[in-house]
């Protein structure tokens, strides 16, 4: 007894003193609680259905971070990963027999492969060469399962595979779990020593080899985890939706991811993440709306490129939170001196 | 003159019909500071470019501690022992100033050679003090001013624990106060002892310089560019008396 009291006084300390303080920490639990408690509050298979594919694709958009946002390894190709980690999963379903846990890694596995295969042509190349270079290749991919309909079923696809879990409900925890853990994976890679080294190769990849750090291994480094992210949805959506079709190859694939990333906010991972989330479902419950869709889509797009460059989230970032510029901690914006060093904010 | 801990033998470098560096050959010694001089355009950077590996040599040879260095690329060379600075600094603008060093200190050489208790952070913090910027780890690198950027170049370049390291223009668009306090660190840095845990020598340089009379107190021996040749090598009194010396800087003024 005295041990549950000890632990949920802990709980609120660790609330009050390091979430309460910070609005961006707060958000972060909330989006937490709401992933939590969306089938309590919901029961609808659709609702349900949209936000298991908002997971998958923000496992996407984040995984597209990783590679361009930080590295600048511009990739708009990105569906290749996807596609990949789709197909290799479905195949391994259907004619090895292999359950979810075991094909959706294996897809992962078998991305990184193509993030190598991929990564070895483009590391000699740079800026928009890469960028076009990047967005062949899917389009190469997609002519091979159009030459050989019978191992991979063509235009139909593969389909007849195992759901990942019974019920509904429970496929969406899964991929839900899974989105938050990825994502705070990738974060977290992104916030070491290696992601300091990504950061600097897109800055002046010339001074990270004066700095004797061996970039091709950090470039292909990049490619691989950006590939093992992308496969991991690509395949959880392979067992999701059934199916693993040329449409996951598409070009407006790889475009989308772009699009979301540079919505959210390239190169901070929750970005794109949390743009997926807007993005996706009001796409899908604007379907209605089919004729205004697209315009209305390309409109805020535009809007979000004018007015805020960075993206929309570190935008909203700063108007909510001060850096402090003494010590650099993030302070609620309402605040005149910082909460750790107690300089003054204005 | 001990033995040769550098040698550059035969080293040619052509961009199209110029030729920026024509013939070069020339040594250092392990615990010398080697001063290079000459006019704007006399192929300096070229030639730095050259001995670590940014650019490839059109023909000729270096040789690095009696091992061939030549067409290696440059992260390897500079794994090797050679650190070298950019004369137009290229810092990473948009990471703090602390994190554009520790980039230098996870090359394999630094993880290698420093004192590995401590943390990346700490020794990164250790060549930023050393540079004069310690108190400005946090800020990002587009806030240092120009002779920041410089103190910045010469931080990354020590933090891989050179055993050559190579200024370009250390003092270029510096205050002479500025000036007086780098040439300060540069002596200092080559004295040894305050960096690395396994070559208490400190490194051997070369420094670049546009002007002679900077070099006058700190360099050993001084080698004199010109339209990618060497015109003069010798102790700095030879060569402020070297008539070819000064007919080459004629055109510049004050030498
Ligand atoms: N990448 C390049 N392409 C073409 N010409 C170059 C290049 N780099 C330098 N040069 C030329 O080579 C000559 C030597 O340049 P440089 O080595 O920068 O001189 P310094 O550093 O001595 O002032 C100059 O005439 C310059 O215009
Ligand atoms: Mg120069």
């Amino acid at each position: 007894m005295d041990l549950i009291r000890f632990y949920v006084r802990k709980l609120f300390t660790v609330l009050k003193n390091e979430v309460i303080v910070l609005p961006s920490r707060v958000v972060v639990v909330v989006f937490f609680l709401f992933l939590l408690l969306l089938p309590v509050f919901t029961n609808n298979q659709y609702t349900l259905r949209i936000f298991t594919l908002t997971c998958i694709f923000a496992i996407l958009a984040a995984s597209w971070d990783l590679l361009s946002g930080f590295t600048g390894q511009i990739n708009f190709g990105h569906a290749l990963f996807f596609g990949v980690g789709a197909y290799a999963a479905a195949m391994s379903n259907l004619h090895v027999h292999l359950p979810p846990w075991a094909s959706i890694p294996l897809g992962g596995l078998v991305a990184v492969l193509a993030g190598l295969i991929i990564g070895i042509p483009c590391l000699r190349l740079r800026g928009t060469y890469l960028a076009l270079t990047t967005l062949a290749f899917p389009i190469i991919l997609m002519g091979f399962v159009f030459a050989f309909p019978d191992l991979t079923g063509g235009e139909l696809g593969i389909s007849g595979i195992e759901r990942i879990a019974r019920s509904r409900v429970t496929n969406y925890y899964i991929v839900a779990g899974l989105m938050f853990g990825l994502c705070t994976i990738m974060w977290k890679i992104t916030d070491s020593n290696t992601g300091i080294i990504f950061h600097a190769i897109r800055e002046d990849e010339l001074a990270v080899r004066a700095s004797g750090v061996n970039t091709t291994r950090y470039k292909l480094l990049a490619f691989c985890l950006s590939g093992f992210f992308a496969g991991i949805a690509g395949g959880l959506y392979a067992h999701f939706m059934r199916i693993a079709g040329p449409s996951t190859l598409e070009v407006s694939m790889s475009f989308l991811v772009v699009i979301w990333a540079v919505f959210g906010g390239v190169a901070t991972i929750y970005g794109p993440v949390g743009a997926v989330f807007i993005l996706f479902p009001l796409l899908e419950f604007l379907r209605f709306w089919q004729e205004y869709r697209t315009l209305m889509f390309a409109c805020v797009l535009i809007v979000i490129l004018l007015y805020m460059p960075d993206g929309l989230f570190p935008w909203l970032r700063d108007k909510i939170e001060t850096e402090c510029p003494r010590c650099k901690i993030r302070n609620i914006a309402t605040r005149t001196v910082c909460r750790v060093c107690s300089a003054s904010l204005e | 003159m001990g033995e040769a801990f550098l040698e550059v033998m035969g080293l040619n470098k052509q961009f199209g019909g110029l030729k920026a560096v024509n013939d070069v050959n020339f040594s250092v010694a392990r615990e010398e500071i080697l001063g290079l001089i000459g006019p704007n355009g006399a192929g300096k950077t070229t030639l730095v470019r050259l001995i670590t590996g940014i650019l490839k040599a059109d023909s000729g040879s270096i040789l690095f501690k009696k091992r061939e260095i030549t067409g290696k690329k440059t992260w390897d060379i500079v794994n090797r022992g050679i650190a070298c600075t950019f004369q137009n600094m290229r810092p990473f603008r948009r990471l703090p100033i602390i994190a554009n060093v520790m980039v230098s200190c996870l090359s394999p050489r630094a993880m290698k050679r420093g004192e590995w208790v401590k943390r990346i952070e700490a020794k990164a913090m250790d060549a930023l003090e050393f540079a004069g910027i310690s108190d400005m780890a946090l800020e990002d690198a587009s806030t240092l001013s120009q002779g920041d950027l410089k103190r910045l170049e010469v931080a990354r370049a020590i933090a891989t624990e050179p055993e050559l390291l190579i200024l370009d223009e250390p003092f270029g668009g510096l205050s002479p106060a500025e000036t007086e306090l780098m040439a300060k660190s540069i002596h200092r840095l080559h004295k040894g002892g305050r960096f690395g845990r396994l070559h208490s020598e400190g490194p051997a340089m070369i420094i670049i310089v546009h002007k002679l009379q900077q070099l006058m107190k700190i360099a050993d021996r001084i080698i004199v560019l010109n339209f990618g040749t060497i015109i003069a090598d010798g102790t700095p009194v030879e060569i402020v008396n070297n008539s070819k010396v000064i007919e080459a800087y004629l055109g510049e003024g004050e030498i």
